[in-house]
């Protein structure tokens, strides 16, 4: 919904500067920049199927959403199970009735909650009244075909003999048009401060605008901008010391990285997944800042332009990312982070465990022992009763 | 002749757009039953106040709704009212010869609810409570048909020692031994199991004793300093009068039965010693305001009447009850007459499939609704408290949520 109105709102504005543009008016006009919203695509946050119910919040409540997506893969590195850990913490005084859309399969209240949460067709619900401070926390059980497609990161697992390799893949990337036109290098170095700060501090972006003068023309070739992801992790094979990595995936780097690790049996993937600042594109050419190195030397007006469009671009991409389900609060931070673990190979594929509980083998084993010791003494007991 | 035909053809233009452009009525589908099981002779005022808010609802979706669309039919609601007398084993037959008479949904007040859901889940027959809170009647996993909109006794208990242990008070867990008073003693035990040192004594009262006086003298020994009773308005009454004429101003807390008009008639000869006298309930109101549930009881009351206490206030102003539980029945049926448009069939089991994705707005203003995990049409959170002065009732001032109430007018 946010993004969907942001990208009304923010469309509107171009078309009005573009056409102002167009009546040859030689004065210089405020073009909106990206940021904080649109976001360019309708997922994340997730989606449902069905209409959501009216949601209500009081006018003095607002609603954090923090996040945790905890994603099974299978032993070559495909998508089977995916749980979101959501944790809402409600301020403020009043009534809250929201519905979160989602391709829910269940979902239960995970610890720390002091609510329960409904379920409905693709629904989740929360209902109460907060008296000042609330947790609401749901483990959400998510069908992992329809999750998949928006899941930030891509793993391959692949074995050569004794060797394993493991490719991570930002699956982000998307494509958006720029615009172009005649503007100012000191406006565009103070702007580009400006997103730097902002991004160094983890904050939103907040909306912008920069000053053309005459057309504003927008390139008919997109350009593939993505949600720049720290990953951090280990490769593991049983015996072996474990390969551990830790990359930034876009910012101006590759957005695939492989490892690999040599020894038998099943491999373990376990990787910590965030979405990262920009700060490598963001990083002023032989000054402190933007400003300074427009004033020690010439940087051209179209580098700069591009530069703060492309990476405004990635941070309201990485903010995207940032809400895997939707936060009811429009207005409300919201944090995600994605978890993925190799299930063991006895977990079938969309059978809903705790997250975190990426075991289960042995209890598996345990049980099939339990069974034939029980089978075996069964029969013993029945050919010593025959014999007595 | 030319310009006859061109009129003919201008009429017959504007008869064919009229036609077009109109709401099509849907064809009439006929009846669709709904039972409703109370206790005509056993409690007359909750068995009143829910039969009417079954059938102001029934008759608005009938009447001013033009039927409940069903697919492409409109039916009508009917409602046909059965008496449990208060009787598990009565209610059993009732429902017996609800569903021989083809009912798609039992509105109860919870009597026999236990035994009765079975019955009405072999035909898939929703059973929706409207009175009773007991923790055990609805469980959606394993009583998928069962459905409640009043207040929990689970949440009523949680919400008094979320209210009550912060004043350090040393209360005193009555409960009386009615099927009532023991399914409320087991959620208060649960509830204060956490504090015991919040607890002076848990006690059984006898259902029905006009005279308390030896076991509420034992509670006033054992130290306490509130008064917790879960029981019957008749129990009740007998706690107050046994405590307030041995002069032991304790405050005392209640369950949603503190309400009951029958404590004030009981007692109107003593109306100080229903000051203070504190209940929990379900809000009538929702933060939108108080205009929803105002409409609605001027509804209620131009159908029915007010609800008389038959008491009055000390300025002589006669006091009426504010028809809550009314209110939950009402709900009720708009949310049957919901699914029954969702589902877009009178099967019963399509039905109470889709009570679990249909959404209403209440007669207070609130949204109503259940789903697959939960199928409380009141959560936790809204209860509230209210402490009676002068006969009436305002909600308390030391609690997150009662403070943001209103009072609702009870004199007319």
């Amino acid at each position: 919904m946010r993004g969907i109105l942001g990208s009304a709102v923010g469309l509107g504005v171009v078309a009005l500067a573009t056409a102002a543009g167009g009546s040859a008016q030689p004065s210089g006009q405020q073009v909106v920049l990206p940021g904080p919203v649109p976001y360019p695509t309708d997922s994340p946050p997730l989606l449902g199927k069905t209409a959501l119910p009216n949601a209500y919040l009081g006018p003095l409540l607002h609603i954090a959403s923090g996040q945790r997506v905890f994603v099974g893969v299978d032993s070559e590195g495909r998508v089977a199970r995916v749980v979101d850990r959501q944790r809402l913490l409600v301020r403020g005084k009043g009534d809250y009735q929201v519905a979160i859309s989602a391709p829910v399969e269940d979902v239960r209240a995970a610890a720390g909650s002091e609510s329960e949460p409904g379920l409905r067709a693709d629904q989740v619900l929360w209902a109460g009244f907060s008296p000042g401070r609330k947790v609401l926390a749901a483990d959400v059980i998510l069908r992992p075909r329809a999750a998949e497609p928006y899941l930030p990161v891509r793993l391959k697992v692949r074995r050569d003999g004794d060797r394993v390799t493991l490719t991570a893949t930002n699956a982000t990337p998307t494509g958006e048009m720029l615009y172009a036109g005649t503007t100012s290098p000191p406006e565009l170095a103070r702007l580009l401060d400006e997103t730097r700060r902002a991004s160094l501090a983890g904050r939103r972006l907040a909306a912008a605008y920069a000053t053309f003068v005459g057309l504003v023309r927008v390139p008919k070739q997109k350009v593939p901008i993505e949600a720049p992801l720290r990953v951090e992790g280990e490769l593991r094979l049983p015996g072996q010391a474990p390969v551990s990595f830790s990359r930034t995936l876009g910012d101006g780097r590759p957005l695939s990285f492989r490892v690999a690790a040599r020894g038998g049996g099943t491999p373990k993937v376990h990787l910590l997944v965030r979405p990262s600042p920009v700060v490598r594109l963001l990083r002023p050419p032989g000054a402190e800042t933007w400003v300074q190195a427009v004033r020690r030397r010439s940087l051209p007006a179209p580098f700069l332009l591009r530069r703060l469009i492309e990476t405004r671009m990635r941070l309201v991409r990485a903010d995207q990312y940032q809400s895997f389900l939707s936060d009811p609060d429009v207005d409300g931070r919201s944090r995600s982070v994605y978890e993925y673990d190799t299930l063991a190979a006895s977990a079938s594929p969309g059978v809903s465990a705790a997250p975190g509980d990426v075991g289960g083998g042995t209890s598996a084993l345990l049980v099939v022992a339990i069974t034939l010791g029980s089978v075996v003494l069964a029969g013993g007991g029945l050919v010593l009763w025959a014999h007595l | 002749m030319r310009r006859s035909a061109a009129l003919l053809a201008g009429f017959a233009l504007i008869a064919v757009l009229a036609g077009g452009c109109g709401k099509q009525s849907a064809a009439s589908g006929g009846n669709i039953l709904v039972a409703v099981d109370v206790p005509v002779t056993g409690d007359p005022y909750i068995a009143q106040t829910i039969k009417h808010g079954v059938q102001l609802a029934a008759s608005n979706v009938s009447g001013t709704s033009g039927g409940v669309l069903v697919g492409q039919k409109s039916y009508a609601l009917k409602t046909k009212l059965y008496d449990n007398h208060g009787s598990a084993r009565q209610a059993v037959e009732d429902t017996r010869s609800a569903l021989g008479a083809g009912a798609v949904a039992i509105l109860t007040d919870g009597t026999g609810a236990a035994a009765t859901w079975q019955l009405a889940q072999q035909k898939g027959v929703p059973v929706c409570i409207t009175y009773d809170g007991a923790s055990g009647l609805v469980d959606p996993s394993k009583r998928p048909n069962v459905f409640r909109i009043a207040p929990t006794d689970h949440g009523i208990a949680f919400r008094y020692a979320e209210y009550l242990i912060p004043k350090g008070l040393k209360i005193g867990l009555l409960h009386d031994d009615s099927g009532y008073g023991q399914e409320g003693a087991s959620d208060l035990q649960k509830a204060f199991s956490r504090n015991p040192r919040s607890v002076a004594l848990r006690m059984t009262l006898p259902a029905g004793s006009a005279d308390l006086s030896a076991q509420i003298l034992r509670a006033r020994r054992s130290g306490a300093t509130a008064l917790l009773a879960w029981a019957q308005p008749s129990t009740i009454a007998a706690v107050l009068t046994a405590a307030r004429s041995i002069g032991w101003n304790v405050p005392v807390y209640t369950p949603p039965t503190g309400s009951d008009p029958y404590i004030r008639q009981r007692l109107a000869d003593h109306p100080s010693w229903i000051d203070g006298l504190t209940f929990a309930s379900s809000r009538l109101t929702a933060e939108v305001g108080t205009t929803p549930f105002e409409n609605f009881e001027a509804q209620y009351e131009s159908a029915y009447g007010v609800d008389k206490v038959g008491v009055k206030t000390s300025a002589g102003q006669p006091v009426v009850e504010p028809p809550e539980f009314a209110m939950y029945s009402y709900d009720c049926v708009n949310l049957l007459a919901a699914a029954l448009t969702r589902a877009g069939s009178t099967d019963p089991r399509k039905v109470q499939a889709a009570l679990n994705q249909v959404t209403t707005i209440g007669a207070n203003g609130d949204e109503r609704g259940f789903n697959q995990h939960n199928h409380e049409g009141v959560v936790d959170d809204d209860v509230y408290f209210a402490r009676f002065h002068d006969m009436t009732y305002a909600p308390v001032k030391d609690d997150p949520l009662s403070s943001t109430l209103p009072a609702i007018p009870q004199t007319r």
